[in-house]
Parts: C-alpha cells; sequence; structure tokens
C-alpha cells in the first residue's frame, strides 16, 4: 500500500525576509490595572511596543480593578501615565490608534458576576477588533487574590484561541503555598500556559550574560573552579520601602530579592551551556544549578534591618519607623549569604551573595573574581599591588562589562595598578534599551517563555529560601544593626572576611 | 565601529541630518569625507568634533566622534590613504556612500577595500536603471546594503502574505512609488518567482500602491522609520544579502 503525502511547496517570497516577530492577535487583560505597576511598567511597555509596531494588528487591552471608573476616565489615566513614565516621548498618533482598543471594567472578584464583565468585555473585544479570542490575563494583583482570578477565569476560558497567564512575583509565600498555588494554576492552565515574571530576566544585560559566556570563547574555558576563585553578586538598593510596608513586611529582603532576582542571576551564572536556546533547554540547565545548591548553615547568613542614617547627604528614618511598619519589627532589609553550587564545575567555589535596602547607592553586579596569578616574576611592595583579575558584569545602572587587569605604572621601576577595560552598552549600542517589561510582554504573546520562570525552578528556589529562614523562628537579631547608607551590617563583613576575602570596593 | 560616509557636495545637508540620528544609536566613529576635486587647491581640510548625546531617559550622555575632511584637488582621488589611519582598529567598518556609486573613479574601489559593508540608497539615484545593471560588479568585492531595499521591507511581507494564492503565477506588477524601489520589488518578484513580470511605473515620493495582475497588495502598517533608523538598521546587518543580490541580478532588460 503506498501513502501519498500531500507537501506544500515552501515559499519563496519568504526567503531571507528578516522578519520581526509580531505576535498573533490578542486580548490583554490586566487584573490591578488601577495600580502602580500597570502605571509605571506595564503601560509605558505597550506603548513602546505600539510606538515600534510590535504589538498585534488586531489587539486589545482591558483593564480590570475595583475603582470605579469608565473607559475613558481610565485611558486618560493610562495616558497621563504613558507622558509620565514611557522612555518615548508621546506622539498622538500613536495613542490615538492605541487607546481605541483599551476598555475598563470596575469589578471586585469577590462579587457575584465580576468574571462574567470581563469575559462580555473581552467578547466585545473579539467581536470589534477581531482578537481571535486569544486571551492573556496579566495578573499584577496581591498573592492573595490570585486564587480567585484563576479558578474565575480558567472555568470561562474560551474554546476558541489561546490562553496564557502571567503571574507577577511573589508567586507564593513559601515552598508549601509555591505548590500550592502551582496546583491551582495547573487545574486549568497547561505549564506552557504559565508566565511566571522576574522582570530581572528581561533586562539586556541579564540576557548579555549568556551571550557573554556562550558567544565568546575565551571566557567559558576558565568559567570553572580552576580559575575562579569566588563570585560575589549584589542586589543593593538606596531605596527605602517606599509606603510598600504591608508588601514589604511580610515578605522581607530574602523573599523580595533572593527567592527570584538574586537566585535567578545565580542560576545564569552557573548554568551549563544549553544545547539551544528554547524555553525548556534553558530553564532545565538553571533548574539543575538550583537543585545543586547546597543548603547554608546558620552561619553562613547574615540578616540585617537599617537603622536610621544618610543616603545622598539627605537624613533618612530607620525601617521600624518608616510608615505602617510595627516599631518592634523583625523583618530583615538586608541579607547576605555564602552558597556553594555543589557540582564538579563549581565544587569548593563560594558565592556570596547580599541584598540590602538603604545601602549607599543603587547597583546591581555581578563580579567573577579570578585566581590570582601563581607567582608574578615582580618584585611588590605588597600582595596587595597585585590584585586578582575580576570580570564585573554591571546589570543596572551603567549597564555594561568591566574586566580589572593589572597594568605598569608609567616610570621607572615596576609598579603594578589595576585598571579596567570597559564595555559600556550605551558606548557602543543603541541607547535607550528596551525595559524589561517589554521585552517579557512581548515573548508572552509570542508564546516565548525562555526569561519566565518554571514551576520547579520556583519550587526549588523556595526550597532554599525556606531552608535558610528556618533558623530564624529561633532567634531574634538585635535590630536594627546597620545604619542606612552603609553597606550592612558588621557581621556580613565578617562573614567573608572569615575567607580571607572581603565584598568588593565599590 | 567606524562609518565612513562619502559626501558630494549636493548630499552635505542629509547626510548631517542623517548622523545627528544616528550617532545616538550607534555611538561610533564617523569620518566624513567631502571630495572637492574641483578646487585649485592640493589640501586636506580637517574638523574634529564630538558630538554628545543625552542618553534618554538615563543619567549621562554618549559621545561619538565626528571627523569632517574636505578632500580638495587631487586628494579627492586618494581617500582610502586619508581614512585608513584614522579607523577604530579591529572593529567593523561601513561605508556609506550618498548618490550613484562612481564605478568607474578611484574613490569607490579604493573605499571598498578598507570597508567592510557597503551602504547606499537607491532612491538616491538618478539613473537608477544604469547603476543597477553595473552593481553586480561590485557584490564579490563587498557586502552591499540597500536603504531602499530596506525601506521595501514591509511590502515583500504583504507580498508574501499572498503566497501561494494567484502570485506564484503573477504575470504583471504595477507600483506607484521611487524608480529605485520600484525596480528592486520587481527584481524580488522576478527572482524568487523565477519568471518574467511586465512592470507598469508611475512615480511617487514613496511607495503608495503595488498592484500585482491588476490586484493591490494590502497596504502595510506604517513603519515610522526615520532616515537614521533606516541606516543604523543597516549598520546592524553583517552578513552578505544573497536575495538581495538576485533581486538586482534580475533587472536585466530594464523597461524604459
Amino acid at each position: 500500500m503506498s501513502v501519498s503525502t500531500k507537501v506544500e511547496a515552501p515559499n519563496p517570497l519568504e526567503e531571507g525576509l528578516r522578519r520581526r516577530r509580531t505576535p498573533e492577535p490578542c486580548a490583554l487583560t490586566i487584573f490591578g490595572a488601577s495600580g502602580d505597576l500597570t502605571q509605571r511598567k506595564l503601560f509605558p511597555a505597550l506603548y513602546a511596543l505600539a510606538v515600534r509596531n510590535l504589538l498585534p494588528p488586531k489587539f486589545g487591552v482591558v483593564g480590570v480593578a475595583r475603582t470605579e471608573m469608565t473607559d475613558e476616565e481610565f485611558r486618560e489615566k493610562m495616558k497621563q501615565a504613558i507622558q509620565d513614565h514611557a522612555r518615548d516621548g508621546f506622539q498622538q498618533d500613536v495613542w490615538d490608534e492605541f487607546a481605541e482598543s483599551i476598555r475598563y471594567v470596575a469589578t471586585d472578584f469577590a462579587d457575584q458576576g465580576g468574571e462574567e464583565h470581563v469575559v462580555k468585555c473581552l467578547n466585545e473585544l473579539d467581536e470589534k477588533h477581531g482578537t481571535a479570542a486569544n486571551r492573556i490575563y496579566y495578573l499584577a494583583v496581591p498573592p492573595s487574590a490570585i486564587e480567585t482570578i484563576v479558578v474565575e477565569m480558567g472555568k470561562r476560558r474560551s474554546a476558541e484561541g489561546w490562553t496564557r497567564v502571567i503571574v507577577e512575583k511573589p508567586f507564593g509565600y513559601d515552598l508549601e503555598t509555591a505548590r500550592k498555588l502551582n496546583e491551582i494554576v495547573h487545574e486549568y492552565f497547561a505549564e506552557e500556559e504559565i508566565f511566571r515574571i522576574d522582570h530581572y530576566l528581561g533586562k539586556e544585560t541579564v540576557q548579555n550574560m549568556l551571550v557573554l559566556r556562550f558567544a565568546n570563547g575565551i571566557f567559558e574555558p576558565i568559567w570553572n573552579r580552576q580559575f575562579i576563585d569566588h563570585v560575589q553578586i549584589t542586589v543593593a538598593e538606596s531605596l527605602g520601602i517606599e509606603g510598600r510596608a504591608d508588601y514589604y513586611e511580610r515578605a522581607g529582603a530574602v523573599r523580595d530579592i533572593i527567592q527570584n532576582h538574586l537566585l535567578q542571576l545565580l542560576a545564569l551564572t552557573a548554568m551549563e551551556p544549553p544545547i539551544d536556546f528554547t524555553a525548556e533547554s534553558v530553564r532545565n540547565e538553571k533548574v539543575k544549578v538550583l537543585k545543586a545548591l547546597h543548603t547554608p548553615g546558620p552561619k553562613h547568613v547574615v540578616r540585617g534591618q537599617y537603622g536610621p542614617g544618610h543616603i545622598e547627604g539627605e537624613e533618612v528614618p530607620g525601617y521600624r519607623e518608616e510608615s505602617d511598619v510595627a516599631p518592634d519589627s523583625m523583618t530583615e532589609t538586608y541579607v547576605a549569604a555564602k552558597l556553594y553550587v555543589d557540582n564538579w564545575r563549581w565544587a569548593d567555589t563560594p558565592f556570596y551573595i547580599r541584598t540590602g535596602k538603604r545601602l549607599p547607592r543603587r547597583e546591581t553586579t555581578i563580579a567573577i573574581q579570578f585566581k590570582r596569578a601563581p607567582h608574578p616574576p615582580f618584585e611588590l611592595d605588597s600582595d596587595d599591588a597585585l590584585r586578582p583579575n575580576v570580570l564585573l558584569i554591571h546589570i543596572q545602572p551603567d549597564e555594561g562589562v568591566s574586566l580589572a587587569v593589572g597594568a605598569k605604572v608609567p616610570g621607572q621601576g615596576m609598579s603594578i595598578r589595576t585598571v579596567h577595560m570597559d564595555f559600556l552598552y550605551g558606548g557602543s549600542f543603541r541607547t535607550g534599551l528596551p525595559e524589561a517589561y517589554e521585552r517579557l510582554i512581548l515573548d508572552c504573546m509570542l508564546g516565548d517563555a525562555t526569561l519566565f520562570t518554571r514551576s520547579d525552578e520556583v519550587e526549588e528556589q523556595w526550597a532554599l529560601v525556606d531552608a535558610m529562614v528556618a533558623p530564624w523562628k529561633r532567634d531574634r537579631p538585635n535590630f536594627p544593626n546597620y545604619e542606612a547608607g552603609s553597606w550592612g551590617p558588621v557581621s556580613a563583613d565578617e562573614l567573608i572576611h572569615r575567607d580571607g576575602r572581603s565584598w568588593r570596593r565599590h | 565601529m567606524t562609518h565612513i560616509a562619502w559626501v558630494p557636495e549636493r548630499w552635505v545637508d542629509a547626510a548631517t541630518d542623517t548622523l545627528a540620528g544616528m550617532g545616538e544609536r550607534h555611538p561610533s566613529r564617523t569620518i566624513l569625507l567631502f571630495p572637492r576635486p574641483d578646487e585649485p587647491r592640493d589640501e586636506l581640510d580637517g574638523e574634529v568634533d564630538l558630538r554628545c548625546f543625552v542618553r534618554a531617559g538615563e543619567q549621562g550622555q554618549v559621545c561619538s566622534e565626528v571627523i569632517s575632511l574636505q578632500l580638495c584637488g587631487p586628494r579627492a582621488n586618494a581617500p582610502a590613504s586619508v581614512a585608513v589611519p584614522l579607523l577604530v582598529p579591529d572593529l567593523p567598518v561601513f561605508l556609506r556612500w550618498r548618490g550613484e556609486p562612481d564605478f568607474d573613479g578611484p574613490a569607490l574601489p579604493q573605499l571598498t577595500g578598507v570597508a567592510d559593508r557597503l551602504v547606499l540608497d537607491a532612491d538616491e539615484w538618478s539613473d537608477c536603471d544604469a547603476t543597477f545593471a553595473r552593481l553586480p560588479e561590485i557584490f564579490d568585492r563587498i557586502t552591499v546594503s540597500d536603504i531602499a531595499w530596506a525601506k521595501l521591507q514591509p511590502w515583500r511581507e504583504a507580498c508574501a502574505a499572498l503566497w501561494p494564492g494567484g502570485i506564484a503565477e503573477a504575470d504583471s506588477l504595477r507600483v506607484a512609488g521611487p524608480r529605485g524601489e520600484t525596480l528592486l520589488l520587481w527584481g524580488w518578484l522576478q527572482a524568487r518567482l523565477e519568471r518574467r513580470l511586465e512592470l507598469e511605473h508611475e512615480p511617487a515620493g514613496e511607495v503608495e500602491l503595488v498592484a500585482i495582475d491588476g490586484d493591490e497588495v494590502p497596504q502595510p502598517r506604517a513603519t515610522r522609520a526615520s532616515a537614521s533608523d533606516l541606516l543604523s538598521d543597516q549598520l546592524e546587518i553583517f552578513s552578505r544579502d544573497r536575495i538581495y543580490e538576485e533581486a538586482v541580478r534580475a533587472l536585466e532588460a530594464v523597461p524604459a
């Protein structure tokens, strides 16, 4: 018996077309549309995509929140948000076209029928704007509201088109709640339909980490325990909690930064080369690193809380004096830890991580410190004159990469001084790097989950964090233990000094 | 990177405008070469500017070096010897040639000898038919970009969306647009479909209409790309564009 197969001829006109990735028609529903994130990040990101013609030609946005507003009032509010926060200048024609597809639904999901209003609005968008029943639900809401929305929208998911859900951090409060949330979401949505956002992964410099490591022949051969002495990852913020006491009192630095951003940066630094740049390959490698992380003992974790101090000359209150913070709060605003990745590549190579609020300046960096030259043939004044090479990856601000190398000071004798070879993003490529949210929203529209966190990644992250914080229930540190405007508690310095190392100079 | 621009007198204003927009996107060393072969003096006049652009929404600024050189008299015949010592070592060199490429003069072969990529714009040519006929002569010497070709991208996508349909057996093409883009679209369709198409051309400032066998191709969305954006896009391409070269080679026996 012969089987005939109809093979469609390839389109010769497609050959060589440098197509931009254009998503299919869809409607984006933002739950929590009256919130700060929507105004500061989401709408400016959507507008930036509109300016660059990267939104689908048939597109709609539905804002959902409790605040009573008409469509027109919501549009005006979002227009103002774009004028205040967008990275592009305001263009009336772009806005007019974009605004046509914006709707608003005022509802509290606790009320019966709220979800029906949303569905009705989406159906109208399908009819009027041709959004083809393709749906993205963006959950920019507190964790307590996620379950209701997932269940209600999951029950009402359209049989036609595709549905994707973007979930903002924090995804759960600990391993148990994260698992429960995963179970609930998986009841209605497949894993490939769930996009857990960690906006750090949308940053150009974070993605450049992968390019730096895997597109340059000189780094990978030395990217291991043989050549690297240790790694330092710093996420420093000069800001306080900016009126978010309700969230921060529950989260603290460990849940706000370490569980997501910092562990993601560590995973990208330590991962093996993926076989390709697909979502599954990249995430498989990251999960292997997270699984290999050795649980740090209490002596390898330091926490702190800021007291009053000065930031850029301005006197700022201590954490306990911030509005809506308990006067005896034990929430940590600083965490430093020494972690080990127990695998062939990294055995015995410490990864020192630290994050804190009210530190002297905003800075996110990954510093790869190489081992010292084994036997320098120079007569030097001190060992300190020949410092180890450091590859410094600046995530924010001033995105770029620099390499510290020793150079001869001109003149008689053989004095050596550390100098920097710098690559500053803005100095070599176009300025105005895309905002992380632009990249991530577009990727979700395209169904590309590479830069989003998978369920097993989230659970591995929580497992480590749970183990880190478990001993904290038994002791009460003497908070506050660092001054606002300093680089953290003395115990954080001791953590690294014990190993004969020090935090990098700033 | 180094960006060399060959700017005959009539293109000075356009080149300066484009540069202002491009410097922000592509911090680079720009060497502007202004040939003045008819000047009686045999001299070089030079000027160096540091042009700094505030980074949108960010602190700090990005600075680009712009070296402007007037090549007076016989110096206009040896531009490569002037440019080579000024190139940034080890980084790509792009040559933006304003106006019609001078295939028979000394400047083009010299400068294509030091550049990695030649950027042209067929819409700047007064005699597109003759220039396209000779363009394949340089394809094996240097990789060529054409801004007119970049402008056609949305129309090419719109045509590709008609496949398979009747476009596979198309017999005629009508274009209202600049001559350069019209010819490129025509050559591209002929090369890709491997068949001859009758061409009907109506001059216009930009491509306004494309019709295949009398049926109008749906108008693509506006791109809002400035001249600086179009040039900047070309500076991000490094590989040889075989499809473009085949489109140009398919422009034999250009109709009047």
